[in-house]
């Protein structure tokens, strides 16, 4: 049963690379589409518009009110005699708020009109497990929910991405995929660096055609387990052939900072002026569970998130890609108001989002959140970060944003010229 | 059958043979592959001719021979003295490889990967050795002594900042992880009873490198903890989670999914039985663990090829099936890069394993490192070349090669074309070794990532 269902899609994989093939329109897909379940995006708009979006990750909570800071705020200096950013240093965006006096590069990109900083973005009953909140964010779920998938895995899914020569999506970084890739059908790479694509062998393109011919034979009584490694194994060959080509023209405009985050952005800047189809990057940087002697480690990795995200948007305008170019800075919750003994901070709740490119809305989106008015000592959201999905689904990736997301969301206004 | 149509008694009764699922060279094979790293062919011939329960038996009291714990001391202190966790891990992969007792680094694996502690942060290689030597003495023991040890154990300490857990200002990150992640799960305990159990901790601290109370920083109150009042002491809030109902649920579906299957998820009837053994049994690990690897449903097909190889399990079952040696330190970097690095799990929440395994790179990557093994200078198979090993047990075409690695490696049938189209590319090489060709092709295929 289960391997009759795997070879039918194996054949409709390959219909549908013919069909496009023949006729080389998108149209036609949708046609074709019709019988297909959930074909729920203007997949003709998208092949033509080529819109790119990066999510970069900020793992373990970032503390948005030292991201974002109030800086004339009374409550926010009492709550963190220690931790407070003094305005001296802090990068004005207006008379109340300053970005961190790490975060040049977000402050050059705001000037530029390249950056929205979304405020105070959340959700409903704020769940402070690291894992868990991530798991919400990922997936859009709560616990309760069986969750089979993540945010952007049903956007892979519901666009038929397929017909892309290229992975619909691209993970950078050794650590293991984020959920919000998942899906059933859409298998997406991970990536260190291109030569990771290589397969090593006397005579490789002999065994990369072996093991693809041996994996997309059906087996009678595999497992799920088994169809799995089999379709990731076809993926992989199928990626290794592509990435060797990929990247040998390009050179960067400038250099990139010599940290993890900015290698991986500079291989997405690659693999982008190569020509790559790939549609989202996802990249992730750890260490913002900051319990303890905040100051000097939030610094430096808002430096890093912020000199990479800047050198990343200009790099891609200077190779003449600008204008497909989205980026999104997310954390899975921002932390507690008050300071705690250990000049640190613990979990919170709501934070801010950054949204970088050439299209955005530059500047403030959506109010500060209240210091007066906590929940538990955390500051309360006001925008769901599913608003903000939904402005990325539907306005820059053009898809039905509530079927990916499960219910219609009302998206902020974070694009000024779409 | 499926996994749900499965009566939890049978499932975790005796495992008696039956023609579904046979006490042959395959059943033994998945016992090793399970219970430890898996086993030479040699091995296995040796062990089917005893009963199931006696080779069971056996994984359960093996010992670490008195010149093998020296060596590893040896061994130990020339890693910890290069202050590179690399050369740790290195070291500890070639325990795992050379032990007598495979099951107890199997479930010093278990529960690094559960007590998930990463030396990116903790910084010290010294300390990280500390811990593993703690979870190895407990492998098979008391979790509620292992729980309360770990509690105070330094790298913890400073993994998840109790080092700095004070009286005024109470730091949750250790309280928060010891119910969601160590005892019970999320959703088991309330944001209060984080609240609470975080001041028991407070003034567990670290000195010189060593456990120690600073009753000045911690809250002497009362506290109520999981319903609990009057809760005073760190050690009785921790025997007050241990001693949580869910807490051998919790326990049972982590063994079950490290020794049985990845997927699919086993309904809480299913696990009954072995939760309530772990809780008669005090939460003694040992027992449950020969109950599950013992059992009727451990040996069914229902549990074959239903796990997908960790990277360590990929390199050590590798070569542990050709009596291997190879060049540790790369051997412990490929397995990082393949997202397993030892003492460096990815957060605190360990490994999710199953298909979390498996990607693009992942694959490739793994395809890479049985490449760079079988041709690498310092690699061996029983002191000599993989083609002088396969020549003396008689393994001489590639026909023999793919039954022998069938039955020490492979959980499922290599398929009948992939024999056919490994011989073709034999054929076809103008590479003198075909032996290795070989094998590379095969540990390439799919069905080498399940086991």
């Amino acid at each position: 049963m289960e391997f009759e269902l795997k070879s039918r899609s194996v054949e409709k994989t390959m219909t549908r690379r013919k069909l496009l093939g023949h006729t080389g329109q998108g149209a036609s897909l949708l046609t074709f589409g019709v019988t297909a379940p959930g074909v729920l995006c203007d997949a003709a708009t998208l092949s033509a518009e080529q819109r790119i979006l990066v999510v970069v990750e900020m793992a373990g909570g970032n503390d948005g009110l030292n991201t974002v800071v109030p800086i004339r705020d009374d409550l926010y200096r009492n709550a963190r005699p220690n931790l407070a950013i003094s305005s001296d240093d802090a990068l004005s965006i207006n008379d109340d708020l300053a970005l961190h006096p790490s975060m040049r590069g977000m402050a050059d990109l705001l000037e530029d009109g390249k950056l929205s900083i979304v405020q105070g973005v959340g959700y409903e009953n704020p769940n402070r497990s690291h894992f868990e909140s991530m798991d919400i964010w990922h997936s859009c779920q709560r616990k309760a929910e069986q969750r089979q998938n993540g945010w952007i895995g049903r956007y892979l899914e519901s666009n038929k991405l397929n017909h892309l020569s290229d992975p619909p999506a691209l993970h950078l970084g050794k650590r293991q995929q984020p959920f919000a890739l998942m899906s059933r059908d859409v298998r997406v790479p991970s990536v260190q660096s291109l030569e990771q694509f290589r397969l090593r062998a006397a005579k490789s393109p002999d065994l990369r055609d072996a093991i693809r011919a041996l994996s997309s034979q059906s087996r009678a009584g595999a497992s799920d387990l088994l169809g799995f490694v089999q379709a990731s194994s076809r993926n992989a060959i199928d990626a290794s052939e592509r990435m060797e080509s990929a990247g040998v023209r390009y050179k960067p405009s400038e250099a990139y900072p010599e940290t993890t985050l900015g290698r991986e952005l500079e291989t997405i800047a690659k693999l982008i002026a190569s020509g790559l189809e790939t549609r989202v990057y996802y990249v992730r940087i750890d260490g913002f569970d900051t319990h303890a002697n905040q100051p000097g480690a939030h610094a430096v990795l808002l430096r890093s998130v912020s000199d990479a995200v800047g050198t990343l948007v200009r790099d891609v305008n200077a190779q003449g890609d600008g204008d497909r170019l989205l980026v999104m800075c997310f954390s899975e919750f921002g932390r507690r108001v008050a300071e705690n003994a250990s000049d640190g901070t613990d979990h919170g709740a709501a934070g801010p989002v950054l949204l970088a490119g050439n299209q955005v809305k530059a500047g403030v989106v959506g109010e500060h959140p209240h210091l007066d008015d906590l929940q538990n000592g955390d500051l309360k959201h006001r925008i769901d970060f599913r608003q903000v999905y939904a402005a990325i689904l539907q306005q820059w990736l053009k898809c039905d944003a509530e079927s990916v997301l499960g219910a219609a969301y009302d998206p902020v206004a974070v694009f000024a010229k779409l | 059958m499926n996994l749900i149509d499965v009566n939890p008694d049978w499932a975790w009764a005796a495992y008696e043979p039956s023609t579904n699922s046979p006490w042959n060279l395959d059943a033994v094979a998945h016992l090793f592959r399970r219970g430890g790293f898996g086993a030479s062919r040699k091995q296995l011939v040796e062990s089917v001719g005893n009963r199931p329960a006696e080779v069971v038996e056996s994984l359960f009291s093996a010992e670490e021979p008195e010149a093998f714990q020296r060596e590893m001391q040896t061994l130990l202190r020339a890693a910890i003295a290069t202050d590179n966790v690399r050369q740790l891990a290195a070291q500890w992969v070639y325990r795992m490889l050379h032990t007598p007792a495979p099951l107890k680094e199997k479930m010093t694996l278990f529960w690094h990967g559960h007590f998930a502690t990463s030396d990116e942060k903790v910084g010290d290689v010294r300390l990280m050795q500390t811990q593993n030597d703690l979870l190895r003495k407990y492998a098979l023991g008391d979790f509620q002594a292992l729980t309360l040890e770990i509690s105070r154990d330094p790298a913890m300490l400073l993994y998840l900042d109790s080092a700095t857990n004070r009286k005024s200002h109470p730091n949750e990150n250790y309280a928060r992880e010891i119910m969601e992640l160590f005892c019970l799960g999320e959703g088991m305990y309330t944001e209060q009873d984080i609240r609470e159990l975080a001041r028991c901790f407070t003034g567990w601290e670290i000195k010189r490198e060593r456990y120690r109370f600073n009753r000045y920083q911690h809250d002497a109150g009362m506290k109520t903890v999981l319903g609990v009042r009057g809760v005073k002491s760190g050690e009785e809030a921790i025997r007050i989670v241990t001693e949580h109902p869910a807490a051998p649920r919790f326990l049972a579906r982590k063994l079950f999914q490290f020794f049985v299957m990845d997927e699919p998820v086993p309904t809480d009837e299913l696990l009954v039985p072995l939760a309530r053994q772990l809780s008669d049994d005090q939460m003694n690990i040992g027992p449950t663990v020969q109950r599950i690897l013992g059992s009727n449903l451990f040996f069914s097909p229902l549990a074959r090829a239903r796990k997908v190889r960790s990277p360590v399990e990929l390199g050590v079952g590798f070569l542990r099936a050709f009596e291997g040696t190879t060049d540790f330190f790369q051997l412990a970097d490929a397995m990082y890069q393949l997202g397993q690095g030892l003492y460096q799990p990815p957060s605190v929440k360990g490994w999710d394993g199953g298909r979390t395994w498996i990607n693009s790179s992942t694959l490739l990557g793994r395809a890479n490192l049985i490449h760079r093994m079988l041709n690498g200078n310092k690699t061996r198979f029983g002191k000599q070349s993989l083609n002088d090993y396969f020549e003396v047990n008689g393994v001489d075409s590639v026909v023999d090669i793919a039954d022998m690695l069938e039955s020490s490696l492979f959980a499922v049938p290599i398929p009948r074309p992939a024999i056919e189209r490994v011989k073709a590319l034999v054929a076809a090489s103008e590479d003198a070794n075909g032996v290795n060709l070989a094998v590379h092709a095969f540990c390439t295929l799919p069905e080498f990532q399940v086991a």
